[in-house]
């Protein structure tokens, strides 16, 4: 029978009084814990994606947006831009690698990407089952999506247009085929439907084409041929308007002479590693003043990014923390209230030979297995809430939140939530020292 | 055992008190009688050591205890001192066993489970030791509060109008477990009351 143990006794007794002193502080070390861990992973797992890619080349219009599009597939592209042009750039020297994509269509809500193979590469996806792509409409699955829509190798499904799973209207006559299944790399590149360049062009192009009955025997080879309509060349430069990007019109493009073909051919963007890093510092403002595309660099523009979320976190936490001081104040008034509820249980002590120093000891370690337990259940609560976010983010994103075991900065807040517990242990207890054991005790 | 000279006491509000002197030697019983309002649960909380004497002297067991400092007179009256309280006081969190074990625990470290059974069996508590306090009856509460106040084999009982709140038959029981118990452990018994029922199993007494 020690002191701790009576500490605990004494704290389960009244289970109503311990819920209400447990509730705030509950609720602060939840709130805490999961906005800590949340812009943390989030933070991380961005990092992680952008990593790859050093600038990103694409339709004017807003940077942020390219980078969230292009580099982690949320957004809508801002436009297209010309493969010709997009060339140009691979060319510099500054430049190391320049992997273009192209987008248009998803499956169930999953991106198709069409890309060259060097994209696989840069995110060090590795094959777990199947190859690669080598023509047109077949298709290298990400691990998420695979396991997400049970696709297996040799499988094929038609797309649909847009990027959103609802609304697109499918492409029927293009079906893909799945060939390959990649590892799990925990990027971006988990989430999507990867095939080649081609695939997303032919798969417009048809749809655009239907004026043409020719075309349909042509089937995958349709840049190739020449044909008439020269007179279209002139509408491709409706395509850069941002908004509609799947609305172009590839039929213009086939329907030119091959010398322009590659001319008037369309991807969303151009993913550029440097070579040097000079490019960092005259690449992104030559495009941006010289060529009517932009430059967007990934690292800057997610640093911007969570310096807007950054503000919002930390009102959160601001929010949480003066909540905890609440929290605080409330242990405070529940030890003052069980002190004076007490007081004769603490007198009939001093009668048993407990000096002031160990009744100081006995409501204090009531305070701080109060704190311990608060903590506790509200760092397991905060973790359930990442968890359920989790899924989420999960199914949204195609970001995987871990549950990590307590960090250094929960730590740190342990110790915080102790020492305010300690503050509201000394504060209620005053009354200890003053404490008359025979008035207390004569008491009805 | 208990030896008293000189004694007064002195309430901030004015109120004071002048006690005869007292000398019980050890294992001996003495009744304290007085009406309401003379001072008796003063008396007895001043030889007990929680409440300090404005003047005079007290000795238990040959220890000064009006010139022990706080620490030490919480620790003596811890190992040395059994309350048997007109009030019931216990830790309301703990159940009947717990209590007990918690007063053998302060200051002596004495956990002896077979005294405590055997003393809860000849106070009648023996079936209810796993019981809440606050579950047992008026009389059980009553020999759990004597209980209390001897498990610990203190060298001295004192307790404050024991018998009060009992009808007669139950009087005669809680006189006899008082004075069996404090013969068991070799404990003098001091017991300060205004029950005349109480006079007639004295022999040693004194009238405030």
């Amino acid at each position: 029978m020690n002191l701790g143990y009576l500490a605990y006794r004494n704290m389960i007794s009244k289970p109503l009084n311990l819920v209400l002193s447990l509730l705030l502080l509950v609720l602060s070390v939840s709130l805490v814990t999961f906005i800590l861990q949340l812009s943390k992973q989030l933070n991380g797992e961005l990092n992680k994606n952008i990593a790859p890619v050093d600038m990103v080349v694409g339709a004017k219009g807003s940077p942020l947006q390219l980078v969230l599009s292009s580099v982690l597939h949320i957004d809508a592209p801002t436009g297209n831009i010309k493969l010709e042009e997009a060339e140009q750039i691979k060319k510099h020297p500054f430049v190391g690698s320049a992997i273009p994509i192209s987008y248009g269509d998803n499956y169930k809500g999953y991106r198709i990407l069409g890309t060259e193979m060097d994209y696989f590469e840069n995110y060090n996806a590795v094959l777990k089952e199947g190859r690669f792509f080598s023509t047109s409409f077949e298709v290298v699955i990400g691990g998420s999506v695979a396991k997400k829509l049970g696709l297996k190798v040799g499988d094929s499904f038609t797309s649909s247009h847009g990027l959103a799973a609802t609304g697109g209207e499918a492409h029927e006559d293009h079906p893909f085929t799945v060939v390959g299944l990649l590892e799990p790399t925990g990027t971006v590149i988990d989430q999507l439907l990867v095939c080649n360049l081609e695939s997303i062009w032919d798969a417009h192009a048809h749809e655009d084409g239907e004026h043409d009955e020719n075309r349909e025997a042509h089937g995958d080879e349709e840049h190739d041929h020449e044909e008439d309509a020269h007179e279209h060349s002139e509408d491709g430069h409706d395509h850069e308007h941002g908004d509609d990007e799947h609305d172009h019109e590839h039929g213009d493009e086939e329907d030119d002479h091959e010398e322009e073909h590659a001319e008037e051919l369309e991807i969303t963007s151009l993913l550029v590693k440097f070579e040097s890093p000079l490019g960092l510092v005259q690449l992104p403002r030559f495009i941006n003043e010289n060529t009517n595309m932009q430059a967007a660099l990934p690292g800057f523009e997610i640093q911007r990014l969570m310096g807007l979320m950054g503000s919002g976190v930390k009102t959160i936490n601001g929010i949480a923390l003066a909540i905890l001081l609440v929290s605080g104040f409330s242990i405070f008034i529940s030890l003052l209230k069980t002190i004076r509820e007490r007081r004769q249980e603490l007198a009939l002590l001093r009668t048993y030979g407990l000096g002031t120093r160990k009744l100081l000891y006995l409501v204090l370690v009531e305070g701080l297995l109060l704190a311990f337990f608060g903590f506790l259940l509200g760092w397991l609560l905060g973790r359930l809430a990442l968890l359920l976010v989790s899924e989420y983010i999960e199914s949204g994103y195609g970001y995987v939140l871990a549950l990590n075991g307590p960090d250094f900065t929960e730590f740190l807040f342990f110790v915080a939530t102790l020492v305010i517990a300690i503050v509201a242990v000394i504060l209620a207890s005053t009354s200890i020292f003053k404490l008359n054991i025979s008035k207390t005790l004569s008491d009805v | 055992m208990v030896k008293t000279a000189d004694l007064h006491f002195e309430y901030p509000g004015g109120e004071s008190f002048t006690f005869p002197d007292i000398a019980l030697p050890p294992k001996e019983h003495l009744l304290i009688l007085g009406p309401s309002g003379i001072g008796k649960t003063t008396l007895l909380h001043l030889l007990s050591g929680i409440l300090p004497a404005s003047r005079g002297i007290i000795s238990i067991d040959g220890v000064e205890i009006t010139s022990l400092n706080r620490k030490a007179l919480d620790e003596f009256r811890g190992a040395n001192i059994g309350l048997v309280f007109q009030q019931y006081h216990y830790v309301k969190s703990l159940n009947v066993e717990e209590n007990l074990k918690l007063r053998q625990h302060f200051p002596k470290k004495l956990v002896d489970k077979e005294r405590r059974i055997a003393i809860a069996e000849r106070l009648g508590l023996g079936d209810h030791l796993n019981k809440k306090v606050t579950e047992l009856s008026q009389g059980q509460q009553q020999r759990l509060s004597i209980a209390l106040g001897l498990i610990h084999r203190p060298k001295v009982v004192f307790a404050d109008e024991p018998t009060s709140n009992l009808d007669d038959s139950n009087c005669e029981q809680v006189l006899t477990l008082l004075k069996d118990e404090a013969d068991l452990c070799e404990s003098s018994l001091v017991i300060i009351t205004h029950d005349h029922r109480v006079t007639q199993h004295f022999s040693n007494q004194i009238v405030l």
